[in-house]
């Protein structure tokens, strides 16, 4: 049953693949619902089924079955081309790799999240710039990613997914690839934003980091969720 | 995303890729500079016609022939091209100035050479026209000009008479030899006149009641008078001659239909030598002899004023081609349109053009096939950031749109350097060409040319060809599925 009150919420989402003759349950039956201004962490091991969730939570992917609706809205009632818009105006994602494009500076990377959502070119470089600065990487505007360190460019990734303004963050292991220092200012980061009023979902293999952020903390078992705690 | 983006996105991604876009681009390249060298030779040739037709006046000019003589069937014959027929032909809507064709063997004394040439004779306003223009020194003569003539560049070639200018202001003798009637009755009273006294002496009168002696005498005497009429016909011409000053040498027209005969002389002059000319062509009257009716030659019924071969018409800029030639051969006349026969010359030179321009699209589809493994490439290297700028809201239209400008961009960039590629080849080409024929003692002309029109078709074959290849690379690349391009590996 969809809870109205919910602002992101999935019913009994599923996500199958074949693979050769058997078949794989990336993320079976999977229900919950996540309030706006909410702080959801998603854990479990390698291979549960946390990235999937996500990728369909982002509009990525398509559930094999079960419905996904934010706002109100089902992503799987919209056309790919809605799916697009809704990423380019609603949605920020982070993933653990950063996947920042190497041959761009930090500055244009940022920038690049405002080319798809009709953001007109001067107001793209100030946004940029600005949402830079207020990460503490003004100085590192011109810098390609080879030249900026780990946690530098999964700010970069974190301003690139917050410069449009969004209403939901996707978090894919944000601090995988992290040192401990660096995993702390992101989670200063994250949960800034989160008391700014941003929806956060966290992919997290990281029990206690997750514990400390979110106010949820959902795992997930072999594509379901086994258990759910409410954090601190 | 806008188009400045695309453009700013595609240059970079392609710039990064520095060998393989330059490698790629080098087949456009070559593709669009071979597709402009030999399309510009082609264009080049029809302007070097077109010009040649524009400078003599060509697309003014028709010309005028009595119909074939197998070609009249059982039709009747149309009157000659007489001098009153010419002057209905100037009369005609549309036409400026009507000239017969006028040639004819003459002798040519120059100082002490002397030697044979032909003659034509143009009136001055013909002269005027842009057919006889390329003056290659001095001037056309004037209308006033009775006493002037030019000659051509070939019969001072011919005739090693020095540079054209040396040739201007001196006298040249114009000779006919014509037989006449009275050429030869001059030489009968000349050389019979002392045998017809003698015979006269000796002539016996008593025997004119004897018919078989009269007629043997009659018969004796006038065959010596008619071989002695023959050999003065024949024998002793009468010369006519006129002295010309040369005012001008020129570059005759080329062509079977416009060669100018070397010698070009006033209507003065022609009507002299016509006046002096009032007997038949000596082979006609041989054959007049042979065949018994010498009387018909001299005054006889079947005599016509001179037939020319050809009319020339000058046009009034704009005439109607198609009606005039109607009228003309309303008159029972053929005519002959340059207009039309430069459509034919164009008509050949589209095929020309054609071919010339198949061939360098092959090259260019070739090149396609250089753009289309490019973009394959740059796909399977480029899937994340694919799958990256989908996370970041990009639709599948606007990764269409960015692999395609990427082919547009090879392809524009290609098309604008292979444009310069075509015209440094065309300008070699020419520069070796010029020079060959200036060795060759001919007339230098620009081979190649490369009209607006031929940069355009290039520039858009170019993009298109170079965007159409990129169609397959772009639709495969708006199909990656952004989860599994984004996996960590």
């Amino acid at each position: 049953m969809m809870d109205s009150a919910a602002y992101i919420q999935t019913d009994e989402v599923c996500r199958y693949y074949r693979r050769g003759a058997s078949e794989v349950r990336a993320v079976d039956r999977v229900s919950l619902a996540v309030e706006r201004g909410g702080f959801l962490a998603i854990v479990g091991a390698s291979g549960s089924g946390k990235s999937t969730l996500l990728n369909l939570l982002a509009g990525l992917d398509t559930p094999t079955s079960g419905h996904i609706a934010v706002a109100g809205a089902p992503l799987g009632a919209m056309s790919r081309r809605e799916l697009s818009a809704y990423r380019a105006n609603r949605v920020g994602v982070v993933f653990q790799t950063f996947n920042l494009i190497p041959h761009l500076t930090a500055l244009r990377n940022v920038e690049l999240a405002l080319c798809f959502n009709g953001t007109p070119r001067p107001e793209r470089r100030r946004r940029a710039a600005a949402m830079l600065d207020r990460l503490g990487l003004a100085d590192r505007a011109d810098h390609r990613p080879a030249d900026l360190s780990g946690g530098e460019q999964q700010r970069v990734a974190l301003a690139r997914a917050l410069v449009k303004g969004p209403e939901i963050l996707l978090a894919d292991e944000p601090t995988g690839n992290l040192d401990r220092e660096n995993t702390r200012q992101l989670a200063d980061l994250l949960t800034a934003h989160n008391r700014d009023g941003l929806t956060v979902i966290l992919v997290t293999h990281d029990l206690p980091l997750a514990e400390r952020l979110a106010g949820r903390v959902v795992r997930m078992h072999y594509g379901r969720l086994v258990e759910g705690t409410e954090a601190g | 995303m806008t188009v400045r983006d695309l453009v700013e996105i595609s240059a970079g991604n392609l710039w990064r890729m520095k060998l393989r876009t330059c490698l790629t681009l080098a087949g456009v390249v070559i593709a669009i500079g071979a597709f402009v060298a030999m399309v510009s030779f082609g264009a080049g040739a029809e302007k070097n016609v077109s010009e040649e037709y524009e400078k003599l006046g060509l697309f003014t000019t028709m010309q005028v022939y009595p119909p074939a003589a197998d070609s009249l069937g059982d039709s009747v014959p149309p009157p000659p091209l007489t001098d009153s027929v010419v002057a209905r032909l100037a009369r005609l809507p549309g036409v400026r100035l009507a000239y017969p064709y006028d040639a004819f063997s003459v002798s040519v004394r120059l100082d002490t050479l002397e030697l044979s040439a032909e003659a034509q004779v143009l009136p001055p306003a013909a002269v005027a026209t842009r057919l006889y223009s390329r003056l290659v020194a001095g001037r056309r003569p004037d209308a006033n000009g009775s006493r002037e003539a030019m000659v051509t560049r070939e019969f001072l070639e011919d005739h090693a008479l020095g540079p054209a200018d040396s040739i201007l202001g001196r006298s040249i003798a114009v000779s006919v030899s014509s037989s006449t009637l009275d050429s030869a009755v001059v030489h009968v009273v000349r050389q019979e006149s002392r045998r017809v006294e003698q015979f006269i002496d000796a002539f016996d009168f008593d025997s004119l009641d004897n018919v078989g002696y009269l007629r043997r005498t009659a018969t004796g005497e006038f065959n010596a008078a008619a071989r002695s009429f023959l050999e003065g016909y024949l024998g002793r011409p009468m010369i006519t001659t006129d002295t010309l000053t040369i005012v001008g040498v020129i570059d005759g027209p080329q062509g079977r239909r416009l060669r100018v005969k070397p010698l070009i002389i006033p209507e003065q002059s022609a009507r002299r030598f016509a006046a002096a000319k009032s007997g038949p062509d000596p082979a006609e009257l041989l054959a007049a002899f042979q065949s018994g009716r010498v009387g018909n030659l001299f005054g006889g019924d079947t005599a016509a004023p001179d037939a020319y071969s050809r009319v020339t018409l000058d046009l009034e800029p704009g005439t109607g081609y198609a009606a005039l030639s109607d009228s003309i051969r309303a008159m029972g006349y053929e005519t002959f349109s340059y207009l039309e026969q430069f459509a034919e010359i164009q008509r050949f030179f589209l095929y020309f053009d054609l071919m010339l321009g198949v061939v360098g699209m092959i090259a260019l589809v070739t090149a396609s096939l250089g753009i289309v493994n490019t973009m394959v490439m740059s796909i399977l290297e480029r899937r994340r950031e694919i799958g990256v700028l989908k996370s970041l809201g990009a639709d599948d239209r606007d990764v269409w749109l960015q692999f395609l400008a990427e082919s547009g961009v090879i392809g524009s960039v290609g098309a604008v350097l292979g444009i310069l590629l075509g015209w440094v080849v065309t300008r070699i080409a020419s520069f070796v060409a010029v020079r060959v024929m200036e060795n060759q003692g001919m007339t230098a002309v620009e081979l190649f040319d490369l009209p607006l029109w031929l940069i355009a078709v290039a520039l858009l074959f170019g993009t298109a060809v170079s965007v159409a290849a990129g169609l397959y690379p772009a639709a495969r690349a708006a199909r990656v599925n952004p989860v599994e391009a984004l996996r960590n590996e």
